[in-house]
């Protein structure tokens, strides 16, 4: 057991745990998750520029999606996107089936009310890293039965 | 061999977790009770055998053996503590309890951000995993298999 991967899943939820607290002493009744998704967008944008230092750029938006899937993916979840879908009109869909920050969650329905706020952050992240490559885009998370989780990437073409 | 019941205790004495696979007695009280009985009784025999040891003891009370059946013991230095009941010829109880800990309890219960350390586990998955557990391990080899 390495310590320092036990280490982001535990930073993880504790900053979950910060951003849910502040969001109800603030007695808002809708929680919304902008305050841990802009962490995420903010940690996505200067992870991508350390692990693209050592790259070619990349040839079309496709591309960098893949390299989403497989480095990006293997460096910060330790494993590869599962899936990955695209109607080549700038939609991209990425399954995960076993979800690092879910995976010890729950294998079903329990828990499920809880499930948006994992998930936030990692939005965060992946529009990050999308849009120092220069890929401004919307994303939003998709929970299938825990632990498998899809993310939609739409781009926005100007 | 066979892999009668576990309990598992906080540091407090809460009983966070039991389950039972091959129980052919029943005790007749509430297991609320029961927990609270096994408690005070390991938590007796834990000071009793630290007072009367000859010499230091550096694991304490570890297990112990009737006719019919055997307990184990295993309480990390939190104060979690396993409590297994096996049938008397069960063997490598103490590590199979450690790896319990280890890959069931510290990966599903620890890790898992939702759930309350200090409250009965209620997980789905812990259960799961833990059942799952204990059927692979070459103790567990029985016809009648019952688990709540």
């Amino acid at each position: 057991m390495v310590a320092d991967d036990v280490l982001l899943e535990l930073i993880h939820s504790e900053l979950v745990a910060y951003a849910y607290n502040k969001e109800e002493e603030k007695d808002k009744k809708e929680v919304d998750f902008s305050s841990l998704e802009y962490a995420g967008f903010l940690s996505g944008y200067r992870i991508i520029e350390r692990l693209t230092k050592d790259w070619p750029r990349f040839k079309d938006e496709l591309e960098t999606l893949k390299f989403i899937c497989t480095d990006f993916w293997s460096s910060v979840y330790k494993k590869q996107i599962d899936n990955l879908r695209t109607n080549h009109q700038g939609v991209y869909v990425l399954q995960d089936n076993a979800f690092r920050f879910l995976s010890r969650i729950s294998s079903g329905t329990q828990y499920l009310e809880h499930a948006p706020r994992y998930v936030a952050f990692t939005c965060g992240l992946l529009r990050g890293a999308l849009a120092n490559l220069g890929i401004v885009s919307l994303v939003i998370a998709e929970i299938q039965p825990m632990p498998a989780v899809k993310f939609h990437i739409e781009v926005k073409r100007s | 061999m066979t892999i009668h019941n576990l309990y598992i205790f906080n540091r407090n004495g809460i009983l966070l977790y039991y389950c039972e696979w091959n129980r052919l007695k029943q005790s007749g009280i509430t297991k609320e009770e029961e927990a609270k009985l096994m408690y005070g009784m390991l938590f007796s025999i834990k000071s009793f055998v630290t007072k009367i040891s000859p010499l230091d003891t550096n694991k304490g009370f570890l297990c112990y053996k009737t006719s019919k059946y055997a307990l184990h013991y295993f309480e990390t230095p939190t104060g979690l503590k396993f409590v297994l009941n096996t049938d008397t010829g069960a063997q490598n109880i103490r590590d199979f309890l450690q790896q319990i800990y280890i890959q069931v309890y510290v990966e599903y219960i620890v890790k898992n951000p939702v759930i309350d350390l200090q409250e009965p586990i209620t997980s789905d998955l812990f259960k799961q995993k833990l059942d799952a557990f204990v059927k692979q391990s070459p103790s567990f080899t029985s016809s009648k298999v019952t688990s709540y």
